[in-house]
């Protein structure tokens, strides 16, 4: 390599152009390859499914429900789409549910805190996560500063007597309630 | 700013001693394109890489998945097609790229002394890339793989002594199955890539260490790979991404039916670079000494001719070196030759094109089922397929029906039914009963209706016809020519004429309503004006009065099958060309309900499963979801010929 020093200095075209498309060759697959893996970031598929409004039948009477308001937790099953397969009748997912003066209410069991499974404590009459003890009222409304937000509702509605749901998921940890 | 940066790590790294030692190799005699192939590999590898991992994101190696998840790669996922395309092309252009480099090599003598360990580890590299080409062919689980492949591991089966234990390490048991493809997706993903790269580094330093074999010194003045070579190098791998992408977007990568290993996949073919080795395997010669021999002890003794080629060339000198080149060029040739007659053969090879035409309409099918509203099941795409009439019915045709009936012309298959005549030659075999391609649909029903004696024709070229015609036999059997329905529909003057062309309209359209064939939509006024001809020989001119009730009573009336199989003395036509209609004639076509004495057809009650006459009879209505798939094109011109010459040859007679 001594006799580099008296080589004339590179063509500065040539050397440009070589590191060009070299950096071309190598970055067409990586960028074609990578907006495929970031695809799922704009391309929003969904995999709800139920009627036009994404409501899916509970198969529960509203009369079935406690008169008092003592919540029941229901487990939600809807046709789920998982990628190339679609799964009829799955569990999505588990549900508090309350009969309040004759309108259904209800509340997604996940905890809006970090996603744990909240519980009915029917000796406080409260919602209890055992995670971090977050803890609800009956109405959702949080009683310590535990979780960022209330209880999450969900649109719930009555057909022919039958209560109706419409399961949905929200992000973890924030003060806000954003859909997934 | 930078510069301190780069000082920096220069200072705790080294870096530019080591870019300058990669950068400033001296390139005697100057750049030039020769030098590319090297390069061109290491970039194809690279590409192959990064596609590969993104495809890895998406990829699930298990039976039920494997071909699910290329699937939806492949038809669902943004530029799915494109990351899959570049992998599948990149794979074939690096055998490619591997026998240029290769040939060059030994053709420059660059495998002599000092470099003959960079030749061996070489010859490791060529190795582990038909390996990567060999496992990776197998993972989309498809029928092209899945039976190339069993055919790999069948011949490592065939190795002395270590085979079978090989063949079930390879398989991860005695049959194919998940762990199958676990496998091989570890060897192809991890194994191999990982040998890959290491024998790739010890294959460029020791290149280094001795440096580019020169043919040329004084072609120009001597250089650097930093920017000369560099620029021709990058330039070439810009010509091979672009063949690649080229290639993957205008070709596009195949994904065939979903792997079953109860359905024969007569179009199997290894990939096109083992076309070789797959048709010297063919010779009956080379079969003759057995599949070890074939596939194991010729191919073993080439690599080990390519092997010792430094030790030739050491020992002989120049005429080691013409010998290592002369023996290299006579292995292209064959290579060459035996791939072209390969290639040829099938082209020419008319089942083989039957068979890939159904793997096509295999493969576009079940995509189109499994982008219908209920996707795949869960226990996989196979079962789209073998639950598909569309699909099933054309093969339980050819297997049952096609022996005497003919559907457009062919087996059901797009196969055209051969025999071989006295004289030893295969010529198209006569039908002996008729060609149901066209089944209860309008043309059927005109064909019946006024030409029935062509309709018939082929029951003729029925063995028992023929004793039946020569005394032989003392039935009669249905007479295209000579029966009162023939008689009928070959008075053709009134029935064909003007004043009843519309009443022979609305009596054809009748009968499809009757039919009642899913997806067949009638004009409903036309159907009623049928009805009445049909049933009150609502004929004008001479045929006025004759309705088809006088003979076939139930005409109109829903089909209901007999118990005791009686029968009026005509064929019932109650719902004639129904499902109903069907399944009962299929089941004994012989009672008298139905063709009675004159019957020739075996009754299928018992020689197909209810089921496979329920996939039958729904292929044959097109009771199945609607596609788009073109179905196999008519052979119905080369039975026709036959047919012609058949019946003028009896004719001459």
């Amino acid at each position: 390599m001594d006799q580099d020093t008296e080589r004339p200095e590179p063509s500065p075209r040539r050397s440009f152009l070589a590191a060009f498309i070299s950096v071309v060759v190598g970055a067409v697959p990586i960028v074609i390859g990578s907006l495929f893996f970031l695809a799922p970031l704009w391309r929003k598929k969904s995999d709800a499914t139920g009627d036009a409004e994404g409501f899916v039948d509970t198969g529960l009477r509203l009369e079935a429900l406690p008169e008092d308001g003592t919540p029941m937790l229901i487990t939600v099953t809807q046709d789920r789409v998982n990628a190339w397969n679609l799964y009829p009748d799955s569990p999505v997912g588990s549900v508090w549910i309350r009969n309040v003066a004759g309108t259904p209410l209800a509340f997604s069991s996940i905890c809006p805190h970090l996603g744990c499974a909240v519980e009915f404590r029917s000796a406080i009459h409260d919602f209890f996560c055992p995670c971090h003890n977050s803890t609800f009222d009956l109405e959702g409304t949080r009683l310590n500063q535990i979780p960022p937000r209330n209880l999450d509702t969900l649109p719930t509605k009555l057909v022919d007597g039958m209560i109706w749901i419409k399961y949905e998921r929200f992000r973890a940890g924030i003060p806000e309630k954003v859909e997934v | 700013m930078i510069r301190a940066v780069g000082d920096w790590l220069d200072s705790r790294t080294g870096y530019r001693d080591l870019m300058h030692e990669v950068l400033f190799e001296s390139v005697p005699g100057g750049a030039r394109w020769r030098y590319v192939w090297g390069s061109t590999l290491v970039f194809t590898f690279f590409l192959q890489v990064v596609t590969g991992i993104f495809l890895w994101t998406a990829y699930s190696p298990s039976t039920q998945t494997a071909w699910e998840s290329v699937y939806y790669i492949q038809h669902e996922m943004f530029l799915g097609d494109l990351v899959r395309g570049m992998h599948h092309f990149a794979a074939q252009v690096m055998v490619v790229l591997l026998a240029i480099h290769l040939i060059q090599v030994i053709y420059d003598g660059a495998y002599r002394a000092p470099r003959e360990v960079n030749f061996w580890v070489g010859m490791v590299l060529a190795q582990i890339v038909l390996g990567l080409a060999l496992t990776g062919y197998l993972l989309p689980w498809d029928q092209k793989g899945y039976y190339a492949t069993q055919v790999s591991t069948k011949i490592a089966g065939a190795t002395p002594l270590i085979g079978p234990a090989i063949q079930e390490l390879a398989q991860g048991g005695p049959v194919y199955g998940h762990h199958t493809l676990t496998r091989f997706f570890a060897m192809h993903a991890g194994i191999l890539p990982a040998l890959m790269v290491v024998f790739i580094t010890i294959h460029i330093y020791v290149f280094r260490r001795h440096g580019l074999t020169v043919a040329d010194y004084d072609h120009a003045p001597d250089t650097t790979f930093w920017p000369d070579q560099v620029l021709k190098d990058a330039v070439a791998c810009l010509g091979v991404l672009a063949v690649i992408l080229l290639l993957a977007i205008f070709k596009g990568a195949e994904l065939s039916a979903p792997a079953n290993p109860a359905e024969a996949y007569a179009a199997a073919r290894p990939e096109w670079y083992f076309l070789f080795l797959f048709r010297f395997l063919k010779f009956e010669l080379v079969e003759h000494f057995g599949i070890a021999f074939g596939a194991i002890y010729v191919p073993g003794a080439i690599m080990l001719v390519l092997l010792a080629m430094p030790i030739i060339a050491a020992i002989f000198g120049g005429a080691g070196h013409r010998f290592n080149v002369a023996f290299l060029a006579v292995l292209s040739l064959a290579i060459v030759g035996l791939t072209g007659l390969a290639l040829v053969e099938d082209a020419t090879n008319r089942d083989h094109q039957a068979a890939i035409a159904e793997a096509h309409r295999d493969a576009e099918r079940v995509v189109e089922l499994a982008q219908g509203t209920s996707k795949i099941p869960v226990a996989g795409a196979a079962t789209l397929l073998q639950a598909d009439p569309f699909t099933q019915g054309p093969r339980l045709f050819a297997q049952h029906c096609a022996s005497c009936h003919r559907y457009h012309g062919h087996d059901g298959r797009g196969r055209i039914v051969m025999t071989t005549n006295e004289a030893g030659e295969s010529e198209v075999a006569l039908p002996t009963a008729a060609d149901l391609g066209n089944f209860a649909s309008r043309d059927w029903m005109r064909a019946v209706l006024v030409d029935y004696t062509d309709h018939f024709l082929p029951i003729e070229f029925s063995n028992r016809y023929k004793a039946s015609v020569a005394g032989e036999d003392d039935r009669d059997y249905i007479n295209p020519q000579e029966s009162e329905m023939a008689n009928w529909s070959g008075d053709h003057e009134s029935l064909v004429s003007e004043e009843n062309a519309e009443n022979l309209k609305a009596l054809i359209e009748f009968l499809v309503a009757e039919a009642n064939h899913p997806h067949q939509t009638v004009d409903a006024a036309l159907v009623e004006q049928g009805r009445a001809v049909a049933l009150d020989g609502a004929w004008n001119g001479m045929l006025e009065g004759t309705s088809c009730i006088d003979c076939h009573d139930t005409l109109g009336e829903p089909f209901e099958e007999n118990p005791d199989g009686s029968g009026s003395g005509y064929p019932d036509l109650a719902a004639y060309g129904s499902a109903e209609w069907l399944l009962s004639f299929i089941n004994n076509p012989g009672t008298d309900q139905h063709y009675g004495e004159k019957n020739q057809m075996p009754a299928f009650a018992d020689k197909m499963s209810a089921s496979e006459r329920q996939m039958l009879i729904d292929w044959m209505i097109g009771n199945h979801e609607l596609t788009d798939v073109h179905d196999y094109p008519s052979s119905q011109p080369q039975v026709q010929a036959a047919i012609e010459s058949a019946v003028s040859a009896d004719a001459e007679r």
